[in-house]
């Protein structure tokens, strides 16, 4: 062991601090708890100036907000006095036009769906924000795209104001467009077309750099101009790539017009599932979260078909015909239909959904609570808390002494040596690190420790930049007086986190083992992808009630899809001829799978853990909905209050948390890929 | 080749580095050193790339110029400053007497409109557009109707013999009925100097073959100025009126087949001639002692001076006496050895 490596370094030093402040922290409390005094009024100060960056532009913004209104009311009005049937066979006739006969059977059903259920009316409010929101974030974001193209000077502040405008949390910026536009559905409409318009920009910026250089010299030398060889030949080559923009917009509008639900003030179907889960009318909010689904499928599969690679023709005189028969239905029967709310064929099946539930719940109270019981009390809570306050008698049946805490350690400090004797020196130290942090509890972490093994994690995923950067970032946590809050937020996001990547990985290597398990893992990933965040609140909510072990749940459930399909992609597409020179030198199926897939697939599996950590922040605001403590709750709470310097300031530091999680497992991945010399 | 007074494409001194600050380095670098081989060292001290280096020719009208070299050798980013899709860091690039080098933006689209194509390797084809579509774009952007482009783009489809595949569209095509996709939309607008850059590396050897001989014929239609890309010296020699073959962003040889298959300046030539078949690219008068005036044997085997080395070999297998050559039209242009015919065939023992 003549020299150490950086991984070693970095985790010994973080040992050494962190066992510095444990055995100083009786007499030095400052180093446990930061001290209050020496929190800046951060939070004050930004609320300051963005009151006064606010007043600023507050008329330009009122002004927008009057000329927004025109195009809502128009959309409002077309889609709420159309008729349903010609809706529904317009609807019909586009899916048709794009997908064929599946795609038009599916918007039937989706739609019929929707009409009996009595939320068309609801639906269509939606529907008219999401129409409206979505061409502005078309705009802007393939604005955005092609002047990152055509200047490529301003490429990289534009991807970072991209990634800003994607990891702060959607409630964060309700606030201040909140006190900027007035209560009404017209914030909804912006926060949506901020947070759609994002995707589109990266996807065209994408496809644009991606246009082969020979198809873009040929319009150079057939003699465009630029605006010809941009409009002309490079924007329709990258169609298929800016068509995935699209879709991705649709689908971020869509969300995010459900989330912006919770300001209330336009009465659509995110207010729908909001309200009745207030009341506790569980199977109504149930069949309200299944509309949503309902658009969501629908839309995301229509617009995914443009882009597929090659499209199916199908004959647009089926599509004319539809529409015909719609007209027709709608001019026969004008004024003998039922108005669309009126419907109401599943209310019975809410209603039965509800008692059955109640008699589910109180049949299994028992077992119910035992399972959330023995999750919080022996994983979620010590993990919080640490052992030494978690382990109480009337939960574990025994309490904490300092002698095992000692045993704690020394079986830390015995399985670390085993390993650093085998020459994992790093993996040894970081087993020591775990005990530690299993003793203190994630939450109680003394804030030196957390600088000093935040950076170097830093350091050793992405060198000295990052490292200065993590450091930095988190002191402005620290200082702005949310830490406490901020270390709650990780907590909750790290053990969802940790969650995900076991389960998830399980499944994701069940899944690239078995083409059985993956047929039926597929469409639940393909479904979870596709449901709003809000309505993952809902089943939890019906069986585990409201609190910190709902939320757990509902983040796992939404974070968990991509660590299952970067485990299972990176598993499964390991190239032939490795796989077939493994096999040559009489490999096992095991031994292929541990000593040449995995190695091969860990860049992926490390991006898959990325996007889990990134969808495990985006869901942790959603969850303080239904009860958690943190950054989340302070970001939610200054939305009621329309505190605009706290709702920014909590929204910063989880954007900051993210960033930095990002940030780090970018750097662990890049560098396995280099290694493998991808 | 005609003998014009000036020639289609003059290139001096060019110069095309990549890196930042490019310009300015060579600036320096040129104002303090002379020879070539020294300015390339204080730009690679540098950590640019100097990817063309000092690269001076003439191409005539109506001539086949062909740039051959490795890759990496500079010969893809040669063709790109010539045509312009690279601004040269430095030199002069005259076509037609103009230097393009200067040239507004303006006057490089009308450039391209009315003078230049250009054919790409892996064609560049826009997946959007049919193949009349794309054979038309050209015309299209100079604002010319959609029916009179689609007639004269007909016209030049035929040509390439694509008629029938107007409405289909790229993916639904071969690579080599991609690449006369490209040659079409090359030609669409009436050009008179054709960049082609290894427009047939990416097809399948029989198919190239095709290609080659295909764009022969064209070639001796339309007597276009060609500056043609390729890494295959068989390709070269066959098609070439002068060759320059290109080595680590030098030109090290320019020449007409036989100068670089019996005449290599170096080592490296003397590598790409050595798998050649050269009794099948160098013609007699390569080898003649011309003039009426020579004395020759008994013997008149009836050689011509563009018979290829194996044909006259053939006929004067047993003869040791030197005998007469011929122009075509049977007048005496001078005498050639038999032995040296023998001798330019000698490959060298490696």
């Amino acid at each position: 062991m003549a020299s150490l490596s950086k991984g070693s370094i970095a985790a010994l030093i973080a040992a050494f601090v962190g066992a510095l402040c444990l055995l100083l922290e009786s007499n030095l409390p400052w180093l446990v708890k930061f001290p209050a005094a020496w929190v800046l009024p951060a939070t004050d100060w930004v609320g300051a100036f963005m009151e006064w960056f606010l007043a600023l532009i507050k008329p330009a913004a009122r002004s927008f907000s009057a000329l927004m209104f025109y195009p809502m009311e128009a959309a409002n009005y077309v889609l709420s006095r159309t008729p349903w049937p010609l809706v529904i066979c317009a609807t019909t006739a586009l899916a048709w036009t794009l997908g064929g006969m599946r795609m038009a059977l599916m918007s039937v059903v989706g739609l019929g769906f929707v009409l009996a259920s009595g939320y068309w009316p609801e639906s269509m409010n939606t529907l008219a924000l999401v129409a409206v929101s979505v061409p502005l974030a078309l705009i802007i974001g393939g604005g955005i795209g092609i002047l990152a193209n055509e200047y490529p000077r301003i490429r990289q502040p534009v991807q970072a104001l991209l990634d800003i405008m994607q990891t702060v949390p959607t409630f964060a910026y309700l606030t201040p467009l909140l006190v900027l536009f007035g209560f009404g559905p017209v914030v909804g409409l912006i926060a949506s077309a901020i947070y759609a318009a994002p995707p589109m920009a990266r996807n065209v910026l994408l496809g644009l750099e991606r246009v082969e250089p020979e198809i873009k010299e040929a319009a150079i030398m057939a003699g465009g101009t630029r605006l010809q060889q941009l409009f002309q030949c490079e924007i329709p080559s990258a169609g298929q790539q800016i068509m995935v923009g699209v879709n991705q917009c649709l689908m971020a509008a869509l969300s995010m017009v459900i989330i912006a639900a919770v300001i209330g003030g336009f009465d659509d179907i995110g207010w729908e599932v909001l309200l009745t889960m207030r009341k506790a009318q569980f199977g109504q909010s149930l069949l309200a979260g299944s509309v949503i689904v309902v658009f969501a499928i629908l839309i995301d599969r229509m617009s995914g078909t443009l882009t597929e690679d090659r499209r199916a023709k199908h004959d647009p005189r089926v599509a004319w015909g539809i529409l015909a028969f719609g007209v027709a239905a709608s001019a026969a029967f004008w004024g003998s239909v039922q108005a669309p709310g009126s419907y109401s064929l599943f209310n019975p099946v809410a209603d039965s959904l509800d008692s059955g539930l109640s008699a589910f719940t109180s049949a299994n109270a028992e077992i119910l609570t035992a399972f959330k019981n023995n999750v919080l009390f022996y994983v979620l809570l010590p993990i919080r808390i640490g052992l030494d306050q978690a382990v109480l008698p009337f939960t574990w049946g025994f309490a904490w002494t300092p002698v095992m805490s000692l045993w704690l350690f020394a079986a830390g400090a015995a399985a670390g040596a085993v390993f650093a004797i085998r020459g994992r020196m790093a993996l040894g130290v970081m087993l020591l690190i775990a005990a530690g942090m299993l003793e203190t509890g994630v939450s109680q972490l003394p804030w030196p420790f957390v600088l000093v093994g935040a950076g170097g994690l830093a350091w050793v995923a992405g060198g000295r930049g990052l490292a200065a950067l993590t450091v930095v970032l988190l002191g402005t946590i620290l200082l702005s007086g949310l830490w406490e809050r901020a270390l709650l937020s990780l907590y909750l996001s790290g053990a969802a986190v940790f969650a995900c990547a076991v389960m998830g990985g399980a499944i994701g290597l069940a899944s690239a083992v078995s083409s059985g398990v993956w047929r039926v893992v597929r469409p639940i990933c393909d479904m979870l992808q596709t449901i709003p965040l809000f309505v993952f609140l809902i089943p939890v909510l019906m069986v585990f009630q409201i609190g910190e072990f709902s939320a757990f749940l509902a983040i796992i459930a939404y974070a968990i899809v991509p660590m299952i399909r970067y485990t299972r992609h990176g598993l499964v597409s390991t190239p032939d001829e490795m796989i077939e020179a493994a096999t040559a030198s009489g490999a096992t199926t095991w031994q292929m799978l541990k000593d040449i897939r995995a190695p091969y697939a860990a860049p992926s599996i490390l991006l898959g853990l990325n996007q889990t950590i990134l969808y495990a922040f985006a869901m942790l605001v959603i969850a303080a909905l239904i009860g958690t403590t943190g950054l989340g709750q302070s970001i939610y709470l200054a939305l009621g209050q329309a505190d605009v310097g706290l709702g920014i300031s909590a929204g910063a530091a989880m954007a900051i948390l993210a960033l930095i999680a990002d940030r780090m497992v970018q750097g662990f991945a890049e560098e396995r890929r280099k290694a493998l010399g991808l | 080749m005609t003998g014009s007074e000036t020639p289609a494409i003059t290139c001096r001194n060019v110069w095309q580095v990549f890196g930042t600050n490019a310009g300015s380095a060579l600036k320096d670098a040129l104002s303090s050193y002379d020879a070539a081989d020294d300015v390339e060292a204080e730009l690679r001290g540098k950590g640019l790339i100097p990817a063309v280096q000092n690269a001076s020719f003439d191409v005539k009208e109506g001539e086949l110029f062909v740039i051959m070299g490795l890759s990496g050798s500079g010969k893809s980013t040669l063709i790109r400053c010539i045509s312009h899709l690279l601004h040269a860091t430095g030199g002069e690039i005259r076509i037609d007497g103009e230097n393009i080098v200067e040239a507004s933006p303006k006057r490089l689209i009308e450039l391209r409109r009315k003078k230049l194509g250009m054919v790409f390797q892996h064609f560049g084809l826009f997946p959007h557009m049919t193949v009349a579509e794309n054979v038309a774009y050209p015309l299209r952007v100079q604002g010319m109707k959609k029916k009179q482009r689609l007639a004269k783009a007909q016209e030049v489809i035929d040509l390439v013999g694509l008629g029938g595949r107007e409405t289909n569209y790229p993916r639904e095509l071969s690579g080599g009925q991609r690449q006369r996709v490209g040659i079409a939309r090359s030609l669409v607008a009436d050009c008179s100097v054709w960049f082609l850059d290894e427009p047939f590396s990416a097809l399948d050897p029989l198919i190239r073959r095709q290609l080659q001989d295909e764009f022969l014929e064209i070639q001796a239609k339309l007597k276009t100025t060609i500056v043609f890309i390729t890494h295959d010296i068989n390709e070269a020699l066959k098609l070439a009126d002068r060759i320059a073959i290109m080595r680590d962003g030098k030109v090290v040889q320019i020449g007409t087949p036989a100068d670089i298959v019996l005449r290599p300046v170096d080592d490296y030539v003397r590598e790409f001639s050595k798998d050649v078949a050269k009794g099948q690219h160098a013609h007699v008068s390569s080898v003649m002692q011309s003039g009426a005036h020579h004395v020759y044997g008994a013997d008149d085997p009836g050689l011509r001076q563009d018979m290829t080395l194996d044909a006259a070999l053939a006929r004067c297998m047993e003869l040791y006496e030197p005998v007469p050559v011929r122009s075509p039209d049977g007048t005496l242009v001078g005498v050639v050895n038999p032995a040296d015919l023998a001798a330019a065939l000698q490959v060298e023992q490696g």
